[in-house]
């Protein structure tokens, strides 16, 4: 439908909604109301007709009344003054007869999104907390949270949060998981709805009559409730040990969160859980929705990190098929390459190997740096493979061979022998820039194994000036000034050439200056040339190119059922890094909430920080000003609220903790000067209900570790744990900085 | 999960229908929807998860349809996904084939279960059976506002009605198994298994009380019978009606079951099976323009089949699908489950039949080709 006529077209369905004779036939009009709708829906402003369809939601027929609140709702937020008109006829619909229609009026209403509505909906959705359809009951619930959310998140009805407190006690199962919800969005900056034991056990004895929806949400609100005693503990667990094979892969992987968290202190319960979940784990990653087992192979990964040999067994689970979306093949090979044993290695290997050969490029260079991978370990069998995979004179194989050789020279050494006999003849496949780089770095680096490689360099020399990549370049000057030490008769003359042209000619600023760096360093003598380029040729401690050491299972249990593993934590890193900016921005001058203080957070320290990352809970007021006398005086005044030590590493850094701790609004009062000893510094910061937390760290000399000791003017151990999070999270993160 | 709208859109990335449940994402977020999905698509990257900005798109397609969930928060990825697929369920239920034209022609329908399974981005009512007491295909015949709430929308037993009453009570029940089965192009099975499921059609009255019999070998050991003709079922998933704890206590399925088809169980084997049937295929280049692929399955046939080909030739190597297979065989299960009873209790004391049906099919059954 063009947008041309739109105008006419909203006079026409104006005249028809006035029309008496249509509206005295219920069939015609209810037909021209949905007209306007289809318009609505194709993107249409109907605006026009509000004043007509207000009138003609003053009807029996129900799906009438649904259509035009649909409308209603849709342009509420235009027409503020002309909805108010239809508050009237949805007030009187709230104490309908029938439940049906007391509900949808009550939920349309709580929809309106437009101010001034608060006032006229705060009585219905009292009347409905109250009613005696648990229909009425489960919207008015949600209700309270939306006119929470009009309201712009200003003061909390306490009245109304006891209230919804005692409804969780509901007889309807979809009326507590929504009161749950609804406390949590309502009370959001308090810490969400508080679990305490009664609540917590009320809530695990209605799990089995809970939907899988319920389930799953019950299963994370009890992540926040902390049993008393082992024996609760264990209690709990055996309660919900049966939802560890719900049909619902959700309420499995809830339920598998629920026990890693519960049971962090117990290592041997969490193996257990993963032993436990390995079946429902390993049916979600066949399931026949992609989406799902997607997500089951993300986390089939995460546990993978910390126990490597947990799917062993299962690994022909994890061979790809043919049909299978990309997205979940990727998945598979980087599971198979985690889980290869000294018993699989054969299968494993040779069900990649047939991937190699794969018809996507992207696929088969996926499995060969699969090989590769796994050539870290198992070296012989994988560099045969490897070079068998050069004779197939593959453009797109060949590039990723040599580049997996390249890494893999430098962590096993070992294979540099086999790796420099396969080396000569892949310069004629290798076009791209990245493939180039490495067969230029192998050849400038084991040049004295492979007899011909002055002459593939020298072809590299010939051709430079048709080469389009600067790094190519580079590499290029770096491994001939190599190759040059090792043997010189063969490659003067053309280093000669190459430098000439680079400084001379090349017009990449990067690639000049490395030739002119070269130049000036030959100048100094050969044997300085050999003791800069030449030093060891390796760091293994710099790890990068080293496999992640084992992740203990605490590192990411909070993680675990998030869009986190889903991601991947790097990418997952770079989304909340870009989301915090975001949320810094003009919008909320004047709050940095703690839930975006997650962007100062490299993922290493991930663990330390809350386990709740939804629950942005504490605000921490920006700029507060506190003298250090008024600062000393409150000190002395109050009890130690929370003492605890945390690792930290060399010398202080003044200004970067300063200015760590500035960005989550944690002021610096006073700090020793650099290389005290002890070291103290005394911090301040107070969240937006007025609660003051006054901080001291105190740095002893000849210890790893770093003591915190806060006190607070109020005692309120949620606000408290949230504040220690942050806290703990800038120590973690500067701590960990080696100096 | 918190879900700030649903979206339906079309194979270009048109939205053919939404709605808003929370209002904390501009609607006008979708369109960074297509153009996002096909950029990562170019890269190689695709994925169910897509983001933009601060807000996640998870998605899911069907047929010519996209389904996409936004949200800001950290959310349950699992349980989008889940939602979505429920979602597509409904309405399949609902038009038969959910499509572009049957959210078209259906839109008013779409707009009330869109009201009724979620809101303010929470999973509301999202059974089916229970929706369709109250939002009905019929909804152009009017009513005059005398729609009654179902009692199940108020029911303690959330999966069933009560009241409901048939002449004849009848129960029917279809084991059906499922074996995947991937072998090598050199021959050997990498990976062979038995999906099962029990599904039943329940025409019963009132609220029954049934019990399910089936030769389980745990229960078998438990009661000291001859477990020569049982079963080790392994991964066993159960309709939410089944009361867990019992069978956790003594194996015993027991359950008020919904009304109408209901899946009411799942289970998996992993023992191995001698493969059902069995693929022999050759395929020999003689050259690039005559290809000769031989197929030899089981004992009776032979398939022999020539293709000249024209001689132009692809530069691209060409991809190497394997053999599917598809097959159903009815009276018969590989793993030799047997449904050894089924109680059917109701306080009105009426007598019901049960019937049994066992089918084995195909699953994922692939033979890779060299």
């Amino acid at each position: 439908m063009p947008y041309l006529g739109s105008e006419d077209l909203v006079k026409e369905l104006k005249k028809a909604l006035c029309n008496p004779h249509i509206q005295a036939d219920r069939l015609r009009y209810r037909n021209v109301i949905q007209r306007v709708i289809r318009h609505m829906t194709q993107g249409l402003d109907m605006s026009g007709v509000f004043m007509e369809m207000v009138k003609a939601s003053a009807t029996v027929d129900i799906v009438q009344k649904k259509l035009v609140y649909l409308y209603m709702c849709t342009y509420a937020p235009l027409k503020p003054d002309l909805a108010l008109l239809a508050i009237n006829t949805l007030c009187k619909d709230c104490s309908d007869p029938n439940p049906m229609v007391r509900g949808l009026a009550l939920r349309s209403m709580c929809s309106l999104r437009m101010p001034g509505v608060q006032e006229y909906i705060q009585q219905p959705i009292l009347n409905g907390l109250r009613d005696k359809a648990s229909y009425v009951r489960r919207v008015a619930v949600l209700g309270c949270a939306k006119m929470h959310n009009l309201h712009g998140d200003s003061e909390v009805d306490g009245a109304l949060v006891n209230e919804l407190y005692s409804l969780l006690r509901d007889q309807d199962p979809i009326v507590v998981v929504n009161c749950l919800r609804s406390l949590e969005e309502i009370l959001k900056q308090e810490g969400g709805v508080v679990i305490n034991k009664p609540i917590a056990h009320h809530l695990l004895n209605r799990m089995s009559k809970l939907d899988q929806w319920g389930q799953a949400e019950v299963l994370n609100f009890l992540l926040r409730y902390q049993p008393r005693s082992e024996e609760e503990l264990f209690d709990i667990l055996n309660l919900l040990d049966s939802f560890l094979k719900s049909s619902s892969p959700s309420v499995v992987m809830g339920a598998t969160k629920l026990f890693l968290i519960l049971a962090k202190k117990f290592p041997h319960v969490q193996t257990d859980v993963l032993v436990r979940v390995k079946g429902p784990l390993l049916a979600a990653c066949s399931s026949e929705s992609r989406e799902l087992c997607f997500a089951a192979l993300c986390h089939v990964r995460q546990i993978l990190h910390s126990l490597p040999g947990h799917f062993s067994s299962h690994y022909k689970k994890f061979f790809c098929s043919y049909s299978e979306p990309h997205y979940i093949k990727l998945q598979k090979v980087e599971v198979l390459c985690e889980l290869v044993n000294d018993e699989n290695v054969q299968q494993v290997l040779e069900e990649l190997r047939g991937y190699c050969t794969d018809v996507s490029a992207d696929f088969s260079q996926a499995a060969i740096f699969a090989i590769g991978g796994i050539a870290r370990t198992y070296t012989d069998q994988c560099v045969q493979i490897l070079t068998e995979l050069l004779g197939l004179r593959q453009e797109h194989i060949t590039t990723v061979v040599v580049q997996t050789f390249r890494d893999l020279v430098w962590l096993c050494p070992q294979c540099t022998e086999a790796v420099c006999q396969a080396l000569p003849g892949c310069e004629e496949n290798i076009q791209d820039s990245e493939g180039k780089q490495a067969l230029i770095w192998l050849l400038g680096v084991h040049g004295e194994r492979i007899p011909n490689a002055p002459y593939v360099l020298e072809d590299f020399v010939e051709n430079v000036k048709s080469e389009t990549f600067p790094a190519v370049k580079m590499e290029l000057l770096t491994a001939l000034l190599r190759l040059f030490l090792s043997r010189p008769a063969e490659c003067q003359d053309m280093l000669g050439r190459l430098l000439y042209y680079c400084i001379e000619e090349e017009k990449d600023m990067a690639v000049r200056d490395r030739g002119l760096f070269y130049y000036r360093l030959l100048l100094v003598g050969i044997d300085e040339v050999k003791r800069i380029l030449c030093s060891p040729k390796s760091d293994p401690s710099l790890g990068l190119l080293e496999d992640p050491a084992e992740r203990p299972v605490n590192s990411w249990a909070s993680d675990f059922n998030t869009l986190v593993p889903v991601y991947g934590r790097a990418r997952w890193a770079t989304i909340s890094k870009c989301q915090g900016a975001k949320h810094h921005g003009p919008e909320l001058p004047n709050t940095a909430s703690f839930a975006t203080s997650g962007t100062l957070i490299p993922e290493e320290n991930k663990e330390t920080i809350q386990e709740l990352p939804d629950s942005g809970a504490l605000m921490l007021v920006p700029n507060l000003q506190l003298t250090a006398e008024y600062f000393e005086k409150t000190w002395l005044s109050l009890k130690v609220a929370h003492q605890q030590v945390l690792p930290w590493q060399g010398a202080v850094h003044a200004d970067t903790l300063q200015m760590a701790l500035q960005v989550v609004n944690i002021q610096t009062i006073a700090m020793s000067r650099a290389g005290a000893r002890p070291w103290k510094a005394y911090l301040s910061a107070q969240d937006d209900t007025g609660c003051l937390f006054l901080t001291e760290l105190l740095l002893e000399p000849e210890n790893s570790e770093i003591q915190i000791t806060v006190k607070q003017n109020e005692a309120r151990m949620e606000t408290l744990n949230s504040f220690i999070s942050v806290l703990e999270t800038v120590i973690g993160t500067i701590g960990n900085i080696k100096s | 999960m918190s879900a700030s709208a649903v979206f339906i859109l079309d194979v270009k990335g048109k939205p053919l229908i939404s709605r808003n449940y929370k209002g904390d994402v501009a609607m006008s977020e979708i369109e960074h929807f297509m153009p996002l999905l096909v950029q990562r698509e170019e890269e190689g990257a695709l994925a169910p998860l897509l983001s933009h900005g601060k807000v996640h798109f998870l998605w899911i397609k069907h047929s010519n349809l996209y389904l996409v969930a936004t949200t800001l928060k950290n959310a349950n990825a699992s349980l989008v996904y889940s939602f979505l697929y429920k979602t597509v369920e409904v309405f399949c239920e609902y038009f038969k084939e959910l499509e572009e034209e049957s959210i078209r022609d259906n839109f008013v329908i779409v707009y009330e279960l869109l009201d009724e399974l979620m809101d303010f981005g929470f999973p509301q009512t999202t059974d089916s059976k229970i929706l369709q007491e109250y939002i009905t295909q019929q909804g152009n015949k009017l009513e005059t506002g005398k729609s009654r709430v179902p009692p199940t929308v108020t029911n303690a037993v959330s999966w069933r009605s009560e009241g409901i009453k048939y002449k004849k009570n009848e129960v029917f029940i279809d084991v059906i198994e499922s074996v995947n089965l991937l072998v090598n192009a050199n021959g050997s099975v990498l990976l062979s298994e038995i999906v099962g499921t029990i599904k039943l059609k329940v025409f019963l009255s009132g609220m029954p009380e049934l019990r399910l019999g089936l030769n389980d070998r745990v229960l078998f050991e438990l009661t000291g019978r001859n477990k020569n003709k049982s079963v080790e079922l392994e991964d066993v998933k159960f309709h939410q009606c089944v009361r867990l704890s019992r069978f956790d206590n003594d194996r015993t399925i027991s359950f008020i079951p919904p009304d109408g088809d209901f899946e009411l169980m799942s289970y998996r084997l992993s023992t191995q099976v001698k493969p059902l049937i069995w693929i022999e295929s050759v395929i020999e280049k003689f050259s690039h323009s005559r290809v000769e692929i031989m197929v030899k399955g089981g004992k009776e046939y032979l398939m022999r089949a020539h293709f000249g080909l024209p001689s132009v030739e692809k530069e691209e190597e060409e991809g190497r699908p394997p053999i599917g297979v598809k097959f159903e065989i009815p009276y018969f299960t590989v793993s030799g489950i047997q449904v050894r009873y089924m109680k059917i209790i109701e306080k009105s004391g009426y007598q019901a039949l049960p019937w049994v049906r066992y089918i084995t099919q195909s699953g994922d059954y692939q033979l890779r080709t060299s």
